[in-house]
């Protein structure tokens, strides 16, 4: 509570006099020494700050502290300190979560990006149908992922149209969803498959920023596909980079409504992810002292993963 | 003690979070006034009363719908309904009761060994104990389920035997009868799959079909023989890991999946697979609990189930699951208007007409037992039931849902060629002993 | 320059190749939801319907009760236009403010947001339950829409800065100069400079609220305000799922959000390429 309350005040005074000079990760602008205008009033900030803090810290706190309980998620506990912190050291299971988590978070954030930005290259001028292709790409975008689930789920079925396919090459069907190995790609290519669309626009709206005259006279001067890509458009997407990069990152970190509804993490644990091992432990098995242990483990490595992701597309310019 | 503490972290997170939204509230709305339209715990004008249940029909009438339904037209109760999602419905049920806006009567799952059940509840004190009328309706044998210190907590609805639904006109499509052993199921499933058939149609995908799937399995292998085998495990004095019938029954899953038993690609089938299955004759047989199989044939007029147990192991006798899957309860916090008219309510169910209609609705078995109304569904064990060569749902009694979970995907990775017996069965201890 | 050559023609039908492959899901979805209910469970998923029928999508528009998809349509897109209403008018001032402070605070309460995307929040959802039932927001819309602003501001504000810091200074300090003040150089230089960072906030937290199952589930609980992702779950069962209702359901799900984006698409994406040169 002290310290909802307490921050605005103590850094009203501070703000006051905003300086809008150099400083942070911001551009610089040196050649100014005093601030001519400021930038917005400081209280504006205020009801998002705290929303956040309520809805996000307290509320958070309020259940990570049940991380040092035995608490199945109703009724009695006991404090039992670091014990659940230890079993998840000792738990060998845990270990392929994680890895089944960083496979799905990296192949998710390459995937959507590589494909996203080729797709925003392929759409932004020129093509007749860019403005319907667009719209197409984007259509995966706008379902649920519990909708896109129960699609994909007839595709992967046994006596569904991806056999059909295979057996067209004369291969013997494939039980997608129940072999440990093809389970982990099947639910990548599911995300990658509903969240590209969403990344082309991102690059899009980047891409959009680059003038036409500019690319046409570095054309002109004779400046290669790759040198006009890499001198000119690459510089004004950065923005785009950073926020696409950050957003899948953090959402293949997190993933959990595919897994849950193609393969609920089976077969026998071969899909499940930290987050739907969280959701199990907490909600569904009633040990919910364990599973927010495990959630605040998953929250360290997502920060570790953010920071060195933040590090990665921050702007060196 | 620890209730108080309990309580203490409890107020903590409240203290924390109703300053911090309130501020949110006034900001974006201008406040807002207690009991709001969102839950119903007070809905209680004194006629009516609020009623939470899974519901899972598929587009189709839920039979709990359709009692709250008759209810409402025969006394002129006004029942505000709950349909919600079997999958998060504990979790849903949980949170309205911490949040003090549960609906009055809950349906829950007996016991402790699910994540609806409400023995956990009960416990800390969130449930109405109930009258000698709700505990007269309690099967002999299942006390545990429902009763802690003495107390009733729930009020058994119906009886739910749980074996394979079977459908026979496929089966003498394909020249098979109910097989007498597990032998001569074998010998089936050989013959069946050699004519792109299968026995059984299975979601292994599902983990709960596989975990009842086990379970009906375990009914002749484990507890025909050792009716207490759970209170034993509860004591410690026996283990799943060097327990013979269990070891027998995980068996049985491997030689089956190696016989053929199952559909192709049984491994990634959905409930779908079942449902296509059994409707076109691809399949002869399923695990379902014996209410589904009204289900079943409700969506496909046509269909003729019957449900059989389980064949027994070479030499023993025929036994199967059967229990009161799901009961009622009363909201401790409910107002007192409310309690009055859900006690009326119980009351009215527990009526030995009102209870049969249910049944109907339903499709399990009164909970007076079978009777002259038993539906034809359960005609091949009647006798079963009648003789009460019967245990009910292991996992009911067991301590907490990992137990089950722990079972239902070990067995699932036996069906996808990932783990082996031991390694299954020593992860169901060690989630029993957590 | 960039005319359309030979090369673009054959570029032009690449994507479209991938386009077609890419949307092949949509192809089992529609047929799927054509299906009469008799052909439901007699044929298989990939198997076209042999009576085509749209009898699905006026039973689910005309159903009533658990399952009215029109209210359900209705109650979410009040939520999701609520909510990015707030996440738009709160999350851009938190942002702008931060990108363009130079104090201390501004970095530490930008990361602020930024943790707090990573967050466990589900471990708060028993806390936020209570203490949303306090306030009289579980079971309203309004509530809904505090709960959704609440949880999706760290994205919006993470957007908006992104999209802040790399807007040149020189038109806010033009029209300070012409001297207008804090408050208009925000509302009439900046936010309309800013389209397209509003237009990835309203679809990307919009596309979130909109299709979101779980909070809905547990905050509307036992209301009569369910969102359409809930009131489609009146149709998955247990054994038998009404798939050709449910994908109809997805189908009428995705116009409000299609058509937003196409008014969005010209508007935001060309508008900031305007904006900007």
């Amino acid at each position: 509570m002290t310290a909802t309350m307490g921050t605005p005040q103590d850094t009203g005074p501070l703000v006051r006099g905003t300086v809008p000079a150099a400083g942070g990760g911001q551009p610089a602008r040196p050649r100014r020494s005093r601030p001519l205008i400021t930038y917005g009033r400081w209280w504006w900030a205020l009801p998002a700050i705290l929303a956040v803090l309520l809805i996000h810290y307290v509320a958070t706190a309020g259940g990570a502290l049940y991380a040092f309980t035995n608490w199945t998620g109703i009724g009695d506990f006991d404090w039992v300190g670091l014990d659940n912190f230890r079993r998840i050291l000792d738990d060998p299971a845990l270990i392929g979560s994680l890895e089944n988590t960083l496979f799905l978070a990296f192949g998710f954030l390459i995937a959507t990006n590589v494909v996203g930005l080729l797709l925003a290259l392929a759409l932004n001028r020129t093509l007749r149908t860019r403005y319907l292709l667009r719209v197409l790409f984007f259509m995966p975008v706008v379902l649920s992922p519990l909708a896109v689930s129960y699609i994909w789920k007839f595709i992967f079925d046994f006596n569904g149209p991806l056999n059909d396919v295979l057996a067209w090459f004369g291969a013997a069907p494939k039980t997608w969803l129940a072999d440990p190995t093809l389970a982990l790609w099947a639910v990548l290519v599911v995300m990658a498959w509903q969240t590209t669309g969403m990344v082309m626009v991102i690059y899009l709206a980047g891409l959009a920023t680059v003038p036409a005259e500019i690319e046409e006279a570095a054309a002109l001067d004779g400046a290669s596909t790759w040198r006009r890509f890499r001198y000119i458009t690459l510089p004004s997407i950065r923005p785009s980079l950073a926020i696409a990069s950050t957003l899948m990152l953090i959402q293949g970190l997190r993933v959990f409504d595919q897994v849950m509804a193609l393969t609920g993490g089976g077969p026998a644990g071969a899909t499940e992810t930290l987050a739907t091992q969280v959701y199990k432990e907490t909600f569904a098995l009633s040990n919910f002292g364990f599973g927010a242990a495990l959630a605040l483990l998953l929250t360290l490595i997502m920060l570790v993963f953010s920071v060195l992701q933040q590090a990665a597309t921050r702007d060196r310019s | 003690m620890t209730q108080h503490r309990s309580r203490g972290i409890r107020r903590i997170g409240v203290l924390v979070a109703v300053p911090a939204l309130s501020a949110l509230t006034l900001a974006a709305c201008g406040g807002g006034d207690d009991g709001g339209s969102g839950g119903s715990g007070g809905s209680g004008a004194a006629d009516g009363f609020s009623f939470a249940f899974e519901n899972a029909s598929g587009g189709q009438e839920n039979p709990w719908q359709l009692l709250a339904d008759q209810y409402a037209e025969e006394t002129g109760v006004e029942i505000e309904t709950q349909g919600l999602p079997p999958d998060s419905y504990g979790l849903s049920m949980r949170t309205q009761l911490q949040g003090g806006s549960a609906p009055d009567v809950m349906m829950f799952s007996p016991g402790a060994g699910n994540s609806n059940a409400v023995l956990p509840l009960a416990e800390a004190g969130y449930i109405e104990a109930l009258g000698e009328e709700s505990a007269s309706l309690v099967p002999a044998g299942n006390e545990s389920l429902f009763e802690i210190d003495g107390e009733v907590y729930a009020q058994p609805t119906s009886i739910i035997p749980v074996g394979m639904a079977w459908n026979s006109a496929a089966a003498s499509d394909g020249g098979v009868d109910v097989p007498a052993d597990e032998s001569a199921m074998l010998d089936a499933c050989g013959t069946l799959a050699g004519e792109g058939k299968s026995f059984l149609a299975v979601a292994g995908s599902a983990p709960p079909n596989m975990g009842l799937m086990a379970m009906a399995i375990s009914a002749t292998r484990v507890y025909a023989e050792t009716p207490d085998w759970n209170e034993q495990r509860a004591a410690g004095d026996v283990s799943f890991a060097d327990s013979e019938g269990w070891q027998a029954t995980l068996q049985t899953v491997v030689d089956m999946n190696e016989a053929g038993c199952f559909q192709q690609g049984a491994a990634g089938g959905g409930f779908d697979a079942i449902t296509q299955g059994l409707t076109q004759g691809t399949s002869l047989a399923a695990f379902v609990p014996g209410a589904a199989a009204t289900e079943l044939a409700n969506a496909s007029p046509g269909l003729n189930l019957q449900v059989q147990p389980f064949p027994p192991a070479d030499g023993g006798d025929p036994f199967m699951l059967a229990s009161p899957n799901y009961a009622l309860s009363i909201n401790a916090s409910a107002e007192d208007g409310a309690k009055e008219a859900a006690r009326e309510f119980l009351a009215w169910m527990a009526e030995p007409e009102n209870a049969a209609r249910f049944v109907e609705l339903q499709g399990g078995v009164a909970i007076t037992g079978p009777d002259e109304n038993l539906s034809p569904v359960y005609e091949p064990v009647a006798d079963l039931l009648e003789s009460g060569d019967y245990a009910p749902l292991p996992n009911l009694t067991w301590p907490n849902p990992g137990v089950y979970d722990a079972l239902s995907t070990g067995v699932q990775g036996l069906l996808a060629g990932q783990g082996d017996i031991a390694s299954v069965l020593e992860s169901i201890d060690q989630a029993w002993d957590q | 320059m960039f005319r359309y050559t030979k090369a673009t023609a054959l570029r032009e039908v690449l994507v479209w190749a991938f386009a077609l492959l890419t949307l092949l899901p949509f192809y089992f979805l529609v047929i799927n939801a054509l299906k009469p209910d008799e052909e439901l469970l007699t044929t298989g998923s990939s198997t076209p319907p042999s009576r085509p029928t749209v009898e699905n999508f006026t039973e689910v528009l005309t159903a009533t009760g658990d399952s009215n998809i029109l209210l359900g349509l209705l109650h979410s897109a009040v939520i999701t236009v609520g909510s990015i209403a707030g996440l738009v008018a709160f999350g851009s001032l938190a942002a702008y403010v931060l990108a363009r402070t130079t104090a201390r605070w501004g970095s530490v309460a930008f990361y602020l947001f930024l943790v707090a995307i990573v967050l466990p929040t589900q471990l708060g959802l028993i806390p936020l339950y209570i203490g949303a039932r306090q306030l009289g927001l579980v079971g309203s819309l309004w509530g809904m829409i505090v709960l959704y602003v609440g949880t999706l501001m760290p994205l919006a504000v993470f957007l908006y800065a992104g999209f802040f810091r790399n807007l040149p200074r020189d038109y806010e300090e033009a029209a300070a100069l012409d001297g207008a003040g804090p408050a208009r150089v925000f509302f009439r230089v900046v936010l309309p400079l800013m389209a397209p960072a509003t237009g990835t906030v309203a679809i990307l937290a919009g596309l979130i609220v909109w299709n979101d199952f779980f909070s809905a589930l547990i905050f509307l609980g036992g209301s009569d305000n369910q969102t359409l992702p809930v009131s489609m779950y009146y149709y998955v069962g247990s054994l038998v799922s009404a798939w050709n209702k449910i994908f109809a359901i997805v189908l009428i799900s995705m116009v409000p959000i299609l058509a937003f984006y196409l008014f969005a698409q010209k508007r935001f994406i060309q508008g900031f390429a305007g904006g900007i040169k």
